[in-house]
């Protein structure tokens, strides 16, 4: 059941109703122009039926300068914004050769490590030179530098497991491990809101999936004990083994997991674990080692422990860190491993060093500094957009907060808005999100600084206003004490 | 799943009953009549005609499938189907009775809702009468 406000509700459908309706009456004329213009393939099937695509064309395109905007500068706090004309109403996009200077209130740049950085880049380009850009080689062939091993050892010292493994690509550390670890016979739980990455994994490994409703840790023990006692489908034997999948933050809510309940609810069930830190590690935690850090979670509870290089540490490429023998057992049967190309050497060493600096072995604190601002801009950006009224989803900590907008017709309104007035926010709607909880992802970063966050409070809070998203009463202003003070 | 869908469908049908009567200014009961018949076409054309689903992802597992048959994952009888079984009979009595029962509307009226309930019936789920609207 999805929770919001009646009235929106109703407004909400009634939009989506009539984009609907526009659709399909410009569908219809659409067929009768058509009727008289040539078909140059006879015989052939149509690549896509009109039905098929009807959300991308008549929805998506309508609006589709709000999403994958082109960018001409490195993503750091602020940045360079390529505009975009239409000649067709939205149906084809052409890049001007203008850009605009935009705050950037989208990136993945939870430490800032997204833009030269005076540690890490000097290094970067110093091995660029020496291990150049690729190492053309899969791992188990050439591609296995002086760094690969470096940094995996680094990556276990840091999440504080025995041993890790590294893979080019954040997707596809979930997509081709889980198949690794369980196959049929297998049972995967996971939580309803899992990243797409999860759910590709799960359904390529063949094992039974089923999902528990999200954050629930009372949901997830009544469907272990239910699929415990049912046994696999049809023979009913014991489950080979079964894996709950859960993540550190959800990168749609901004939510941290309940993760000390889940992982009680595990053991006492005797079922394996598998966090997924994508967006919470190096971003939370008093020293920046994700979720288990900041909710008292020993690392030796959570079996396999994953997450990606791409939100904190500036670079690309995921990790996945466990037992010795499970990743022993990763590294002779894992198809990323042994038949794809390896992390480019420059993008390993930049992983290196922002984890240097983060640990503060480069000798400065600034990797304590950072995780500091971070938490303090966080906090701070969202309470003030709580005050102001509007409806801002996410724990306290989690640098992800988005903002809801429900209505179809206020995520270009409020995307193209805060564009013109230099603040660039990242939309997102169906079917990312269920249909009517579309809603704007602010994420907060560590070179955001004090005024920074202060302009895009008032860019926002304008917008706000204009289209009207502030579905809570805005706190008043506290009135100066003058008058206490006489008393005395 | 979504709150406020029954509502909204409701309260769309009221405020075309309302939108008919402003623009040809007719009767009550012709009004009603009017909303009854495109009732009758759209939610044949959207529920009993139009195949398949609005996304590419599922690669074409429902093409087979009307709107009505997928509903509620292929499941019979649930509050949704019920609830949709009902507004065209609720829509048929109110033409009927603010019509005072007179002849061209009251056949137009039945055959309306005749088609409509036959077509939501569970008997009726992945039945094509004559091949009619067999092919992907």
């Amino acid at each position: 059941m999805v929770r919001l406000p009646y009235t929106t509700a109703l407004t909400t459908l009634f939009s989506y109703g009539l984009l609907f309706a526009f659709g399909q009456l410009r569908d219809f004329f659409r067929k009768f122009v058509d009727w008289f213009k040539a078909k140059n393939v006879k015989g052939y099937a149509p690549i896509c039926l009109g039905l098929e695509d009807f959300y991308v064309r008549r929805l998506y395109l309508r609006i589709q300068d709000c999403f994958g905007r082109p960018i001409a500068s490195a993503p750091d706090s602020w940045f360079d914004v390529v505009e975009r004309i239409s000649n067709d109403n939205n149906k084809t996009l052409q890049r001007t050769s203008h850009t605009t200077r935009c705050l950037n209130l989208g990136s993945y740049n939870y430490l800032g490590f997204a833009a030269a950085d005076e540690y890490c880049t000097p290094r970067a380009i110093e091995s660029l030179k020496k291990y150049s850009a690729s190492t053309c080689s899969v791992r188990v062939d050439g591609g296995t530098t002086k760094l690969h091993a470096e940094l995996e050892e680094l990556v276990a010292r840091f999440v504080g497991k025995p041993a890790a493994i590294l893979f080019g690509m954040g997707y596809v550390t979930n997509s081709a491990i889980i198949p690794c670890l369980i196959g049929k016979g297998g049972l995967i739980i996971s939580d309803s809101l899992n990243h797409n990455s999860i759910v590709n994994g799960a359904r390529g490994s063949g094992a039974t999936v089923r999902v528990f409703q999200h954050n629930s840790p009372a949901h997830l023990e009544e469907v272990l004990r239910e699929q415990i006692a049912g046994g696999q489908p049809r023979t009913h034997r014991p489950w080979k083994k079964i894996i709950v999948i859960v993540e550190g933050i959800y990168s749609m809510e901004g939510e941290l997991c309940k993760l000390p309940e889940i992982i009680a609810v595990c053991k006492k069930y005797k079922a394996y674990t598998y966090l997924d830190e994508a967006h919470s590690i190096g971003a939370v935690g008093q020293s920046g080692r994700g979720v288990c850090e900041l909710l008292g979670v020993d690392p030796a509870d959570v079996d396999i422990m994953m997450g990606t290089f791409t939100k904190s540490f500036g670079s690309c490429g995921g990790y996945i860190a466990a037992s010795k023998d499970i990743i022993q057992h990763l590294k002779h049967t894992c198809p990323a491993h042994l038949y794809a190309t390896s992390m480019s050497p420059p993008a390993v060493q930049q992983v290196i060093s922002a984890i240097k600096v983060i640990l503060g072995e480069d000798g400065s604190n600034r990797g304590a500094q950072k995780l500091a601002r971070i938490r303090e801009n966080s906090n701070f950006f969202r309470s003030e957009l709580k005050k102001m009224g509007f409806e801002v989803l996410g724990d306290n900590d989690s640098p992800v907060m988005p903002i809801m907008l429900y209505n179809p017709a206020k995520i270009p309104a409020f995307s193209r808005e805060c564009l013109r007035q230099k603040v660039a926010v990242v939309t997102v709607a169906f079917p990312a999100t269920p249909l009517l909880l579309a809603r704007a992802r602010i994420c907060i970063s560590a070179s955001h600084t004090k005024e920074d966050l202060v302009t895009a409070l008032d860019v926002i809070s304008r917008v706000g206003d204009l289209v009207g998203i502030k579905y809570f009463p805005a706190e008043p202003p506290k009135i100066a004490e003058v008058g206490h003070n006489k008393l005395e | 799943m979504y709150p406020g869908v029954w509502t909204t469908y409701i309260l769309i049908l009221f405020f075309s009953w309302l939108l008919v009567l402003s623009v040809f200014g007719c009767t009550p009961g012709t009004a009603w009549t009017v909303v009854n018949l495109f009732h009758f076409a759209i939610t044949y054309h959207f529920f009993h005609w139009k195949k398949g689903t609005p996304f590419a992802d599922d690669q074409g597992m429902y093409n087979g499938l009307t709107w009505w048959e997928q509903m509620d994952n292929g499941k019979q009888l649930t509050r949704n189907r019920k609830f949709l079984i009902v507004v065209p009979v609720v829509l048929y009595l109110i033409a009927l009775h603010t019509t005072d029962y007179q002849q061209p509307m009251l056949f137009l009226n039945t055959l309306a809702v005749g088609v409509l309930v036959v077509a939501k019936l569970p008997n009726m789920h992945k039945v094509r009468i004559f091949g009619i609207n067999a092919e992907n």
